[in-house]
């Protein structure tokens, strides 16, 4: 029996070693991005207009 | 070991455990409440309830690393294994320690909501078709699900009530809420940008696991791999040779079967026992001999050399083998004993009791 579970918990972690990096990527790599020309003033980052650092 | 049922069964080694666990955890939330603002102009100008929900929602990220590199730490390095003892106690503290942060959520962005609070929690985000922007709650929800569940069942109440291996499989389920918990913090915390430290580690988190977990893996298959040599004739496998047992302590063969098989040798004797604790299926063979008692390394569990029972009032039982010495290599019947069938030990004949102790001198 304990075979049995040292067996499954190898394919487990292997699968997970394969799948969440591969899904990390995917999700970073779809993450929105800021066009090339966006203005330098963004009005979606308050931590820097309010201290006036933008 | 049990008699009758129990809530809890502490012990100064459990209240030490615990205590430093819970120091722990009071600790990060101050140091991360109070210092942080102080150090991080980010985090000066976040809200507080916001910085709470942080504090708890990564702590209980880091809780869930520790938990689980705790198990291949211990088969890689057994001077490791104590943290093993009371690893159930840290999983619900990091259940706990989720919910905390489950909590806090709600209770912040859903405080005012219209619609019940879960409900609005499972209907305010539907963008399942976008990979950016996916519900990312529902993976928080499931992880936090499966911590519940493994922490209501941790007792041993459920242990002896499921069986060993039942019980396992259902906590195997923890891979999946850390798998959950990556992908909640990936697609959640992680989405604007701005938690370069999160980031950080959720990388070293999930490297390191599964490095660890392979690792550990690795080296129980080749294990497996090297099954003890068996006899054409009688069938009964070699463990090993007798000056390789020190006293008090066992070396581990392996069945065909891939059962492994632990042989103790005390006060002149040999006993072949199940390596597998009755408790949690826990290596006996890695533990040794207290007091006339085989002592499993991971919980105390104790068991007879001739019977593999445990002493009265206990009621656990684990496997004997018959056991036989050929020259001075340990043979095993890897056919088990009826569950409590008394054997006597087997008695190292004097030459080779000179042999072996004058080998292992030398």
């Amino acid at each position: 029996m304990q075979r049995r579970h040292r067996r499954a918990h190898a394919a487990i972690w292997t699968l997970l070693a394969i799948a969440l990096p591969v899904a990390l990527t995917v999700i970073f790599l779809s993450y929105p991005k800021l066009s090339k020309d966006a203005p330098a003033i963004r009005l979606d980052e308050p931590s820097k207009t309010a201290t006036g650092q933008s | 070991m049990s008699v009758s049922y129990q809530p809890v069964l502490w012990n100064r080694t459990k209240l030490i455990y615990d205590a430093v666990l819970i120091v722990a955890i009071v600790a990060y939330v101050l140091i991360f409440l109070k210092l942080g603002p102080m150090l991080s102009q980010a985090m000066a100008e976040t809200n507080v309830p916001i910085l709470r929900m942080r504090a708890f929602g990564s702590l209980a990220l880091i809780l869930l690393t520790v938990v689980l590199a705790i198990g291949p730490l211990a088969r890689l390095d057994v001077r490791l294994m104590p943290l093993l003892y009371n690893r159930r106690h840290f999983g619900v503290m990091t259940a706990i320690v989720a919910a905390t942060h489950a909590w806090y959520v709600l209770a912040w962005y859903f405080a005012f909501s219209p619609t019940p609070q879960l409900l609005a929690l499972f209907t305010s985000n539907t963008s399942f078709g976008h990979v950016a922007g996916f519900p990312f709650e529902l993976f928080g929800v499931l992880a936090l699900t499966i911590l519940a569940v493994l922490a209501a069942t941790s007792h041993d109440f459920w242990l002896s009530f499921l069986s060993p291996p039942l019980w396992k499989a259902i906590h195997m389920s923890v891979y999946g809420a850390y798998a959950a918990v990556v992908l909640h913090v990936t697609l959640g915390a992680l989405a604007d940008g701005k938690n370069a430290a999160l980031g950080v580690f959720l990388f070293i988190s999930l490297g390191t696991l599964c490095a660890l977990h392979l690792i550990a893996g690795r080296r129980e298959r080749a294990a497996d791999k090297a099954a003890s040599a068996q006899d054409e004739k009688t069938h009964w496998i070699d463990i090993g040779d007798l000056t390789e047992i020190a006293e008090n302590r066992a070396i581990i063969g392996a069945a065909p079967g891939g059962e492994r098989i632990a042989v103790f040798r005390s006060k002149g004797k040999l006993s072949a026992l199940s390596n597998l604790c009755s408790h949690q299926n826990g290596p006996v063979g890695e533990g040794k001999v207290v007091l006339g008692l085989v002592t499993c390394p991971w919980h105390g569990y104790q068991y007879r050399l001739e019977d593999g029972c445990s002493p009265p009032p206990f009621k656990e039982r684990i496997r004997k083998y018959r056991v036989a010495l050929s020259g001075t290599r340990v043979l095993v019947d890897p056919e088990p004993l009826p569950l409590g069938t008394r054997l006597e030990p087997l008695s190292i004949p004097e030459e080779q009791l000179a042999a072996s102790a004058a080998s292992s001198g030398g």
